[in-house]
């Protein structure tokens, strides 16, 4: 009776350290892998439809929209429909609109935190900047292929937010949906499509 | 028996006892010195300040609780084109390198969990803090189409990337509501020029960051202020790169550079003083028993500091300072003594008793200068007389019974000679000699009249260029917040106090164009919070409130919001409504804030509004609200501290120049040798007076405190030249006279090479008012008793 006992007891100690230890290492290859892949990015300018799960609904809204990115700072973030309204950043330099109230204004980014939160939150993602998430979320790799990614937040500071769910396109580059979980069990899903890479935007984008 | 009888019977007494008398002397000098070592002093202007209940005290006990009077604040600056975010990030770094047990509580911006308590509070303070007017202003938005407006601008809001922090406070407060509340928190902005950036407080243009810190060091602590100083320095140099420039400004630098002032002037004022002294002792005195003469005044002050104490527990470094300056009349008594007892040509005890009565008709009259000044309003100027008093009657002690035994007698009959044939040149030249006089005189009292005093206490001390310059791009750059104008409202009732705060803000609001600060919008008293929250709840049950919210159900349906989106909004209206405390504002992140301008203390509660300090303010609220609202205006408090310490001593200089009169007149009868001893002194003060009103110069407090010792030394050379020219003691006299002036011009007209402002003032005045008394007494005295002379006696 003893020497089962013992085995499984190696058996199980074996499966825990085969079972942890790899697949730490693996989320940092796979991350690493991610943060190269991402490196070569120029620009990227994709189209969005946001699902807005939220009880505050009585049903799932849907409304769509358009990213731009530019190296290294540059952004731009719209809504189309069913409301046209956004905002482009260039540095710390923005500009925002609203189609219905005509609204077009100039702001800096540093008296505008939530805007600030959400384009750092956005660039970080774009270019798989997980030395900068890493500071703010618990990162792991819950599916490889195609990559995805769950980031809780490390403190609790995270107020609304349960924890982000990052989905990356087959070849990696980019992202290609982004849910936010919150605690009360609403979320909003993003998903990004006819993402282009590395070409050509008009400077009147930004 | 008189003064010159009891002298000598005392020289004869302790002629036989030296040995006790020097050891009696060196115990009480010694103690004297070893007590004065352990005196507790305040470097504060406080001992300055009148006595009792004057609006001045008060003014001062509440303007030491201004937000900003004992915080230290640091302005960071961009040179060129640095950007706001390396701006901040090193208002960070600084921060955190400041030696923490001299910069306590080093603050860049507001609490950061501030944002989101703050608008839980607000929204749930709404009820308490809003008004009639605000329900009308809601009812006026929500008419029309007002609900589905701000609705939409909801629902929009919650597809935008804001929206995914927003939900939970759409659904508690789908209008918008809180925008008013905001609105309120504009009246509790300390700093108006001010911003915030990355919860930083960052200057209007975006080219500063502000840092504010607490400090344990005493706004007077020179040493401690330098450790400061240095402290900010060194981690500047450490923690700020080039192309931004970081500055202080606190008290505490104005001490540093007067501290710093007075030790760069000592070394050039003791120089030339110690080589015009001794240039003196050489030509006049050669001899080392001379030197004890100077050490009197040195025993003086340790003896009178300690005799101070005695009276008070502190003792005001004002006192010391002042006081030694006013002693600089005890060294003239040695001087005195010495020459009489250097003359040798009587018994000593005879040569002792011969100079006692021009050295103690000198001490008494400047005695009787000095006591006027126990009357003083001002417990300040009280030390001082206490302080001069008791180094007077010890200088005369030390001067008249124990110097004489450490002289030695010798022979100078060539002074004799000289001092007739001085005497005789004046006899024969003394029309010419009263001429220049008067004309000097009338011309010097002609351009007194357009001497003007400045009282402002800040001209006693000294601003270095840069931190004018500083405290200027202070003001500049952050708007005139430390020198707001501030309004107090004491009660034993809280109730009471927030109430009259209620309407102070009511009143302020309508009189003043410029904001201001107050907590009155967001903490009404209990009564009106009350009267708030029921027009708030009838509100909403009444027929526009019902309106309203059948409108938003309605709305919401029909924009596709579920059946309860907004329930935490209707619940929280018909919800138990919660008052607005003082507790639940620093909760909210407000602390701070709530700490500055309520102060709860001994059952007393006192709030504050800080307004701009503009002409005719004070006296409009006081003449509004006559009970239990004061106003503390930082530029009156100024004028009336100024004021009150510079008619206190013009006063007294007054009150002492009669007193001497009335001396001298008691000393020698009523006849013409009062008005001639008098000469000197009033000549030396109308001269001061005279030549700064012509250079255009203003008098200012420390003038006056030298003008006491230009009368008390001018009296003495008038008695001593009085007492020589009608035979009561010999020539040495005028030679003692030219001597005694010249040392105190020497020691105190060196003064005037000064950077500091108030050394400059007494060196100035003492070179002035000296030099025309010393004049006046050698040449006009002589010349003004002519007819009086007495052949001089053996």
């Amino acid at each position: 009776m003893k020497k089962p006992f013992l085995v499984s007891l190696l058996l199980a100690g074996w499966f825990v350290s085969t079972g942890t230890l790899p697949a730490i290492a693996g989320d940092d290859e796979v991350l690493g892998r991610l943060q190269r892949l991402s490196s070569g990015i120029e620009t990227l300018s994709s189209e969005f439809v946001q699902e807005k799960y939220l009880s505050v609904f009585k049903d799932m809204v849907v409304s769509r929209g358009r990213f731009c990115f530019k190296k290294p700072d540059t952004l731009r973030w719209e809504l189309t429909k069913p409301v046209a309204t956004g905002f482009v950043l260039k540095g710390k330099e923005g500009r925002r609109w609203h189609e219905r109230t005509g609204l077009n204004e100039k702001f800096d980014i540093n008296r505008e935190p939530v805007i600030r939160i959400v384009a750092q939150q956005l660039m970080a993602w774009t270019r798989a900047d997980f030395d900068r998430l890493r500071k703010e979320y618990r990162i792991a790799v819950i599916s490889e292929n195609p990559v995805t990614l769950r980031l809780d937040p490390l403190f609790g500071t995270g107020g609304f937010l349960d924890h982000l769910r990052i989905a990356f396109s087959e070849d990696g580059r980019h992202v290609k949906i982004v849910e936010l979980r919150e605690k009360d069990g609403d979320f909003t899903r993003i998903r990004f499509e006819n993402t282009l890479v590395n070409q050509s935007l008009p400077d009147g984008l930004f | 028996m008189d003064v010159t009888a009891i002298i000598a019977s005392a020289y004869r007494f302790f002629e036989e006892r030296r040995g006790l008398l020097y050891s009696v002397t060196a115990l009480l000098v010694l103690i004297g010195l070893l007590a004065s070592t352990n005196i507790r002093t305040e470097e504060n202007i406080e001992a300055m300040l009148p006595d009792g209940s004057s609006r001045i005290v008060g003014d001062f006990r509440l303007l030491q609780q201004a937000p900003f009077a004992r915080k230290v604040i640091i302005t960071l600056q961009a040179e060129g084109e640095t950007g706001i975010d390396s701006l901040t990030a090193a208002a960070d770094r600084l921060a955190v390198s400041l030696d923490p047990a001299l910069f306590k509580d080093v603050t860049t911006g507001p609490d950061t969990h501030m944002h989101g308590r703050l608008l839980v509070w607000i929204e749930e303070a709404l009820p308490s803090i809003l008004n009639a007017d605000d329900l009308e202003i809601i009812a006026a938005d929500l008419a029309g189409d007002g609900v589905p407006r701000r609705l939409g601008e909801s629902y929009e809001l919650l597809l935008g990337p804001e929206g995914w922090a927003m939900k939970d406070m759409i659904r508690r407060d789908p209008f918008s509501l809180y925008k008013m509340g905001l609105e309120k928190l504009r009246h509790v902005n300390l700093v108006p020029q001010m911003k915030l950036v990355d919860n930083h407080f960052v200057s209007a243009d975006g080219k500063s960051v502000m840092l504010i810190a607490e400090t344990p060091v005493k706004m007077t602590d020179s040493a401690g202020s330098r450790n400061l100083v240095t402290a900010f320095n060194k981690a500047v140099k450490t923690e700020i790169p080039v192309g931004m420039r970081a500055t202080m400004v606190s008290g505490h630098q104005y001490t540093l550079a007067n501290a710093e002032a007075v030790k760069g002037d000592l070394w050039r004022i003791l120089t030339a003083s110690t080589l015009a002294i001794l240039a003196l002792f050489v030509v006049f005195m050669r001899s080392l028993r001379a030197s004890l003469v100077f050490l009197l005044p040195l025993a003086v002050i340790c003896i009178a500091a300690v005799a101070v104490s005695l009276f008070f527990p502190m003792v005001s470094a004002l006192t010391i300072g002042f006081g030694g300056v006013l002693l600089g009349i005890t060294v003239d008594y040695g001087i005195h003594v010495y020459f009489a007892m250097r003359r040798g040509d009587a018994l000593s005890h005879v040569m002792a008793g011969r100079v006692a009565r021009p050295v103690i008709f000198g001490g008494l009259t400047t005695l009787a200068a000095f006591a006027v000044l126990l009357f003083s309003d001002l417990p300040g100027t009280r030390q001082i007389a206490v302080f001069s008093i008791a180094g007077i009657c010890t200088a005369l002690l030390l001067s008249l019974l124990v110097l004489p035994h450490l002289m030695v007698p010798a022979k100078e009959s060539e002074n004799d000679a000289a001092g007739n044939r001085w005497m005789s040149w004046i006899g024969r030249r003394r029309c010419l000699v009263l001429a220049v006089w008067i004309f000097l005189v009338v011309l010097c009292g002609w351009q007194a009249a357009y001497l003007k005093f400045n009282g402002d206490l800040r001209h006693m001390s000294l601003v270095p260029p840069e931190l004018a310059a500083d405290e200027k791009n202070l003001r500049t750059t952050w708007g005139d917040f430390r020198g707001q104008a501030m309004i107090w409202i004491e009660s034993p009732d809280a109730e009471q106090a927030f109430a009259l705060n209620g309407r102070l803000f009511s009143f302020l609001r309508k009189e003043l164009s410029s904001p201001f600060v107050t907590l009155a919008p967001l903490l009404p008293s209990d009564e009106e919070q009350r009267a708030n929250r029921t027009r708030w709840s009838d509100f909403w049950q009444g027929k526009k409130g019902q309106r309203i919210l059948a409108d938003l159900r309605v709305q919401a349906a029909a924009m596709g919001f579920s059946a309860n989106a907004f329930t935490p909004f209707e619940n929280a209206l018909h919800g138990p409504l919660k008052p607005v405390t003082l507790k639940g504002i620093q909760e909210a992140g407000l602390g701070r804030l709530a700490e500055s301008l309520v102060m709860i203390q001994d059952g007393k509660t006192s709030l504050l509004t800080l307004a701009p300090d503009q002409q005719g303010l004070p006296e409009l609220v006081e003449k509004q609200f006559s009970d239990g609202v004061r106003v503390v205006s930082q530029s009156r408090f100024r004028r009336e501290i100024s004021d009150a310490i510079g008619d206190d001593f013009l006063r007294f200089f007054l009150l002492s120049l009669v007193t001497v009169g009335l001396f001298l007149v008691i000393l020698f009868r009523w006849s013409r040798k009062a008005l001639v001893a008098a000469a000197p002194a009033l000549t030396g003060v109308v001269m001061m007076m005279g030549i700064m009103g012509a250079l255009g110069l203003e008098l200012n407090i420390f003038n006056v405190v030298a003008g006491i010792l230009v009368v008390g030394l001018g009296i003495d050379y008038g008695i001593f030249m009085v007492c020589m020219l009608t035979g009561k003691v010999d020539h040495s006299t005028s030679k003692a006279v030219l001597v005694s002036g010249l040392t105190t011009l020497a020691g105190f007209g060196s003064l005037v090479l000064a950077r500091h402002p108030a050394l400059h003032s007494i060196g100035l005045s003492v070179l002035l008012g000296i030099g025309g008394a010393i004049i006046t007494a050698l040449l006009v005295v002589p010349a003004l008793l002519n007819d009086k002379m007495e052949p001089e006696q053996g």
